[in-house]
């Protein structure tokens, strides 16, 4: 059975719980900060920061609204990375969770290309190529433990769990919030693991929030080459 | 006709090729994330033992594993489901507890700065135990007084006041009250937030 988070950002009260937990589990280290006048911090994703916990604020509707997303990986049911890189050794499915992890053989790929293909701008490389992001702890969820993320959220904002369950979550929460928010959506459920409830429309939130490419499908390059990868593999076995 | 990736592994026979790529994904094997992630393990084989969080009124609950062999130092920390208050969640200064004392930015060794002196200088930590009981020993017996100024027993030192640390969980604030208030301190002070 394939897991989902559902994270209500109604709840988040932007406390950073889950961008420390996700750094402590991974031993990730710290960034340097500065003061950039929000409290958003660090400024963006990185190599050493998987998730982040992006703050923005926006008057709507005449009144000022602080808007915070939880961004992270949405773990694509058909990762647009995973399908650039077509190559399992860098970039493959946990089977039993659903999650797409990136190994340290994603050093050989070319990272610009992995990061323009990702629909949400997530992953991020290091200094000699590798990249990385979220790996949904899929170390954790093995051994019947909920990610960092999700275990140590305090108001239930994260969720994890079956994918029906958490669709149904999410739909339930959605008809509770659409009574008091009638923009109130889930962020392309049918597509990703990672599903955002958002009160108002997602652009407010974050430019990333939804697929970029929606509609447009996948981009000529990864068609391409979809249709050498024959060609390539038939090649290398033979080479 | 939109063929994706899987469907042509499937057409063309890798199937059975990546089944087997897949089951040799785990740890240590040639498929390890970008940042081998053993953690799991080492905190499988770890003995846990419960603390409360320092940081503020609330009391959350969690969970310290620490190694039993090697250095014996705490791998891990994270909520405790069982604990009534939090249920296993953590905001993220609680989150962050392991660097209490897993942090390369720790002062390990006492420091002293002498009157007057500008730098501070590494002592050993029998020098500086024993200096601070003789000088809380000297100030205490100084300024003890055992009775108010209308007679009544008070038993105390308005000389010492303390400032607990943020710091400092909930056993170690008990054992540190009570040092205090046997030596007559009343000025008790700790510096949880919130």
């Amino acid at each position: 059975m394939s897991k989902s988070f559902f994270v209500d950002t109604t709840l988040c009260t932007a406390c950073r719980g889950c961008q420390v937990a996700c750094k402590q589990w991974h031993d990730l280290p710290a960034e340097k900060t500065e003061n950039r006048g929000t409290y958003q911090n660090p400024a963006d994703l990185s190599f050493d920061t998987y998730k982040l916990v992006r703050m923005r604020e926006e008057v709507i509707g005449g009144q000022l609204r602080w808007l915070f997303f939880p961004d992270q990986c949405r773990h694509c049911l058909e990762a647009p990375c995973l399908e650039t890189a077509g190559d399992p050794a860098a970039i493959y499915y946990d089977e039993p969770s659903g999650a797409v992890i990136y190994t340290a053989a994603t050093k050989n790929l070319d990272a610009a290309e992995i990061i323009e293909s990702c629909p949400y701008n997530i992953p991020r490389k290091a200094a000699d190529g590798t990249l990385a992001k979220c790996d949904m702890c899929y170390d954790r969820v093995a051994a019947g433990m909920q990610p960092a993320c999700v275990k140590t959220c305090p108001t239930g904002a994260m969720n994890f769990g079956e994918r029906a369950e958490m669709l149904d979550l999410a739909q339930k929460r959605l008809a509770v919030i659409k009574r008091t928010h009638r923009e109130a959506m889930l962020l392309d459920p049918d597509d990703i693991r990672v599903v955002f409830m958002v009160a108002y429309k997602p652009g407010l939130y974050h430019d990333h929030a939804v697929a970029s490419n929606t509609g447009s499908g996948i981009s000529r390059q990864v068609a391409l080459r979809r249709m050498l990868r024959p060609l390539k593999n038939l090649v290398s076995q033979l080479a | 006709m939109r063929i994706n990736r899987r469907e042509f592994i499937q057409i063309s026979g890798a199937a059975a090729a990546g089944l087997a790529l897949s089951s040799c994904a785990g740890k240590g094997g040639m498929f390890s994330p970008a940042r081998d992630q053993a953690k799991m393990l080492q905190i499988q084989d770890a003995k846990e033992t419960t603390t409360i969080c320092p940081y503020c009124a609330v009391g959350c609950g969690a969970i310290v594993h620490t190694a039993k062999t090697g250095d014996k130092r705490a791998i891990n920390i994270e909520g405790d489901p069982g604990h009534v208050i939090n249920r296993g969640t953590l905001c993220s200064k609680g989150a962050a507890l392991r660097q209490l004392s897993e942090n390369s930015e720790r002062i390990t060794q006492p420091l002293y700065r002498a009157p007057y002196a500008k730098e501070w200088k590494k002592v050993s930590w029998d020098w500086a135990l024993t200096e601070i009981a003789k000088r809380v020993k000297t100030t205490r017996d100084a300024t003890f007084e055992a009775r108010n100024a209308k007679g009544q027993v008070v038993n105390r030192t308005m000389g010492i006041a303390s400032v607990g640390s943020a710091a400092l969980d909930n056993e170690e604030c008990w054992t540190y009250q009570a040092l205090m208030r046997a030596i007559g301190v009343v000025y008790i002070e700790h510096q949880a937030r919130i």
